[in-house]
């Protein structure tokens, strides 16, 4: 970067707030280190920052906590690094309204401890809540185990403040729970990592905090079981909160990271979740005893709270070093999904874990590089396969974590088809010098 | 204005009629007529063609057509909307859905339904209701609009209030783009890849394409379902209750809101059971696991109580409770009993500002020598408020225009919206900017020639135009005979 461009980064944000040389060592990711790292204070300094950055035409990186950092593959010229984490106050909360406005760099828990003090949460629960911003959280639209009941970001993000590739200040959405005038911006910037705009604030849906929550395990001989057991569960009263299914590499994770945990040497478990008032959540859990007895589930148990947090990274917890794929599947399919492609790892001589949001179809599948000896080729061999399963249950696989080598030979995207040329043209409309976080999304944008 | 010569015309009608079929187009003014207008009778245009596809590759061959020639074009459904939305441009082509209107397909199992746009949206949950299923947005029209044109809209209804809006249960679509191709957005799983286009297209008000496939969510029908009328002397006690009840921690699946005014024009045309003294009254449903839901009806009795309600009662049975429902989704209909026309309004405010709100809209109307009624969804805090007027007295319709943007003036100082379910349309497109900046509109603009390059597919709604600044105060709401018999209305 030219010295005169970062002397302007500093008068913008105050010398302080830009790091260069070895303080960039937190934002390198795989092996690229950006030329800089700013973090602006307000809003204003946010839009200087990005229209000097597309007048010296640097590629401007958003960054939260970093969480989501190493999502897709990182851009050639890894650019500046534009830090959130100063814009961080809760701007509103109105509890009356269940709704709240938040600038972007507040870290989830932070959050979510401000709407506890008034019995309110955003019903999101995305995993790494104490690092994870809030606006990285929607560009990634990260979610966690509750989403089988609450949905995602999507369904949450009811107004946005963004910063454009031009430097303009752009609101969407607003901060009513309902409302269709003009188009719905919020719904275009979840998920779309940085590469349409900068998010600043976000207006949130909150709900209030259920009285009573209970998470209960079961374990299962046969995964075949437990998918008809989801089934079941779909098909009865029961209103879960969450619907966990993991195979037996997963478990184990689980319950090595804390015991107690489910029974161990299960070769699948289902940690289900209840929330609401205490005569529901408790006459929900003997319900599910119930139904479990009848589809070969044994050890029915709850869990300590602490395990929540700990669900989502069951699988990837598996393995000292993996790589991670989320494929996204009918919720009848998960079972046979998780089966099928341990079997085809297995069939090549690895090692993998699964888990899955088994209620929504959304299957995480870590694949084991432990001794670094692995052929790549194997690997890249295995996570095709994987997407070959994800496509064939009409869905799609994203390969979230692996080496950069492997994310080159088997694409981090799947094939986005004709609605890919869709958002290359969004992406040309919004950001036609292609300064935000290029090269990183779906159809290389 | 067509611009089109009558040779030309007739060379086009001859292509589409080879295309179609013959019966599936129309270009005669007198059956052009019909479609000159939506719920909405204040804007009227008569297009040069109507026609009516069967497929998705129908409307691709239709909009190639359109594209060819240079033609607007704009898809139609049942035409209960209320802002003008689905109005043609003057000329051009119209699409009426109407024959598409199948359910494909059923996916219990994975809890999804994939249906045609025509189809109407209560009988969706016709059909999945014998297994036990329903589709969860519920227009007030859901007898007769679509479930195309809830796409376009982004309905509501009064139980979006726990189940969200129909954005929220829309997995995938089949979308002919404004060039005639057929792509598909999203799909049958949960997630889709990429930018959220489902998101966006969902509410952009039939300006980034047609959809021909839907696929939704059906949800498990509740196990149980509990139903309060909290009466009250004032409004401002019904709009704290509202507050109150959120604050006590319950998310009701609906609270709507009644006036005295309303309250009178249903009794007098529906013997409900609604006190007529009441200056209010609130209708809370509760819904979910049969256990429970006692002790929480019990804590929405006691927060209406506390906010002073006289009287506050559990409907005892079924009947009961569909007689409480039918007052409160056959008002507009009511309203005939009352006067002789009347102007629904649509805006969204933060639920906390209720009573300041309600009342400045009766300050507003009152200025303005106009009475007016408020039924709407208080949970939410969507407003209808509905201005009645008499369209033969000179001068009073105008009035009536001005106290409708003055209200919305109001929504938008308090940081609301200028809409919670009909959408823009025509009818508010120049009050777009009391809520979005230049900036604002600048990005939706890009975000719609992303998808609609050559802007003819609806063109002139939802951006403010010098155009639609002159042509409002025309002619209002008038009932449709469905609204007259209860069977259907507006909000």
């Amino acid at each position: 970067m030219q010295p005169a461009v970062l002397e302007k980064l500093r008068s913008i944000v105050g010398a302080p707030h830009v790091l260069t040389g070895v303080d960039l060592s937190p934002y390198v990711v795989e092996g690229r280190t950006p030329e800089a790292a700013v973090f602006p204070g307000t809003v204003d300094e946010v839009r200087a920052v990005v229209t000097l950055a597309a007048e010296s035409e640097i590629p401007v990186i958003a960054w939260g906590g970093g969480t989501a950092a190493a999502a897709g593959v990182a851009a050639a010229r890894a650019g500046l690094v534009l830090g959130l984490t100063r814009l961080d106050r809760v701007v509103e909360h109105e509890p009356g309204d269940l709704t709240a406005t938040v600038e972007a760099g507040r870290t989830v828990a932070a959050l979510q401890a401000t709407l506890r003090e008034r019995g309110q949460w955003l019903s999101l629960d995305p995993p790494d809540e104490t690092r994870a911003t809030i606006g990285g959280v929607f560009a990634a639209n990260a979610s966690g185990p509750r989403r089988q009941l609450y949905g995602t970001a999507r369904d949450l993000l009811i107004g946005l403040t963004v910063v454009t590739a031009e430097g303009a200040v752009v609101r969407g959405g607003g901060k009513v729970v309902k409302n269709v005038a003009g188009y719905d911006l919020p719904k275009l910037f979840v998920g779309s990592y940085g590469t349409l705009g900068i998010i600043v604030e976000c207006t949130v849906k909150l709900r209030p905090r259920p009285d009573d929550e209970r998470l209960v395990a079961v374990s299962f001989d046969r995964m075949k079981d437990a998918g008809a057991t989801v089934r079941a569960l779909m098909a009865s009263d029961l209103i879960p909160n969450a619907i966990e299914l993991l195979d037996g590499a997963s478990l184990r994770a689980l319950t090595a990271s804390a015991p107690p945990a489910p029974g161990a040497g299960a070769s699948a478990a289902l940690l289900v979740g209840f929330d609401g008032v205490p005569d529901q959540v408790a006459w929900q859990v003997s319900e599910l005893g119930r139904l479990v007895a009848a589809t070969g589930g044994r050890d029915v148990r709850e869990v300590p709270a602490e395990t929540w947090p700990r669900l989502a990274r069951a699988a990837a917890a598996a393995f000292p070093a993996c790589a991670v794929m989320r494929l996204s599947v009918l919720p009848t399919q998960v079972a046979d999904a998780m089966e099928q492609g341990g079997e085809l790892a297995r069939g090549r001589g690895m090692a993998s874990a699964w888990s899955a949001h088994a209620g929504v179809g959304v299957v995480t599948a870590s694949l084991a590089l432990a001794d670094g000896r692995q052929d790549l080729g194997v690997v890249a061999a295995v996570l095709r396969e994987w997407r070959g399963i994800a496509r064939g249950c009409s869905g799609f696989a994203v390969l979230d974590t692996a080496p950069l080598a492997v994310k080159e030979a088997v694409g981090v995207w799947d094939d986005a088809g004709a609605a890919g040329r869709i958002m290359r043209r969004i992406k040309e409309e919004l950001d036609p010098k292609n300064v935000l976080n290029p090269g990183r999304f779906v159809d290389s944008i | 204005m067509a611009t089109l010569t009558a040779d030309r015309k007739r060379a086009l009608r001859t292509e589409l009629e080879g295309m179609l079929g013959r019966g599936a187009v129309l270009s005669d003014p007198d059956e052009l007529l019909v479609y000159e207008s939506d719920g909405l009778t204040l804007f009227r245009a008569l297009a040069d063609f109507v026609v009516f596809p069967q497929s998705a590759e129908h409307v691709s061959a239709v909009v190639k057509l359109a594209h060819r020639e240079g033609l607007p074009f704009v898809a139609r459904g049942a035409g209960t909307g209320l802002s003008g939305g689905c109005l043609p441009a003057e000329g051009g082509i119209v699409l009426s859905l109407m024959r598409m209107n199948r359910v494909l397909e059923v996916d219990y199992d994975n809890q999804l339904a994939v249906v045609e746009p025509g189809l109407v949206n209560l009988h969706l949950s016709w059909k999945v209701g014998p297994k036990g299923y329903y589709y969860a947005p519920d227009p007030s029209s859901q007898q007769a609009c679509t479930i195309g044109g809830n796409i376009a809209n982004n309905s509501g209804g009064p139980h979006t209030l726990k189940y969200g809006v129909t954005t929220n249960h829309v997995l995938g679509l089949e979308v002919v783009m404004p060039d005639g191709e057929i792509v598909w957005l999203g799909g049958k799983t949960r997630e889709s890849q990429g930018y959220d286009l489902i998101g966006v297209f969902v509410g952009s008000e039939g300006t980034f394409g047609i959809a021909t496939k839907i696929v939704v969510r059906i949800l498990k029908k509740p196990q149980a379902v509990k139903t309060v009328l909290a009466v009250f002397d004032e409004v401002d006690q019904a709009s704290a209750a509202v507050s109150e009840i959120i604050a006590r921690g319950l998310v009701p699946a609906a609270v709507e809101m009644i006036d005295q005014l309303t309250i009178g024009a249903v009794e007098d045309a529906f013997g409900c059971g609604y006190p007529r003294d009441a200056a209010a009254a609130l209708l809370v449903e509760l819904d979910g696991l049969a256990i429970g839901i006692e002790t929480q009806a019990e804590r929405i009795v006691a927060a209406c109580r506390d906010s002073g309600a006289r009287e506050v009662r559990t409907a005892k049975d079924e009947a009961e409770r569909q007689l409480l429902w039918k007052g409160r989704k056959s008002a507009f209909g009511a309203y005939g009993r009352v006067s002789p026309a009347y102007m629904v309004m649509d805006g969204v405010i933060p639920r906390t500002r209720l009573p300041y709100v309600l009342r400045r809209v009766n300050e507003i109307v009152d200025a303005h020598g106009l009475r007016v009624g408020n039924v709407f969804h208080a949970g939410d805090g969507n407003l209808h408020p509905n201005i009645l007027y008499d369209p033969r007295k000179p001068g009073e319709e105008a009035r009536v225009v001005a106290a409708g943007a003055e209200i919305m003036k109001v929504c938008a100082e308090v940081g609301g919206s200028i809409s919670g379910e009909h959408g823009i349309g025509l009818e508010k497109a120049d009050f777009m900017p009391f809520i979005f900046s230049a900036a604002d509109l600048a990005l939706m603009q890009r975000l719609k020639h992303a998808f609609n390059p050559q802007g003819l597919c609806n063109p002139g709604k939802v951006f403010p135009t010098r155009k639609s600044c002159g042509e409002a105060g025309a002619v209002a709401y008038r009932p449709h005979a469905i609204e007259e018999q209860g069977l259907a209305q507006r909000f």
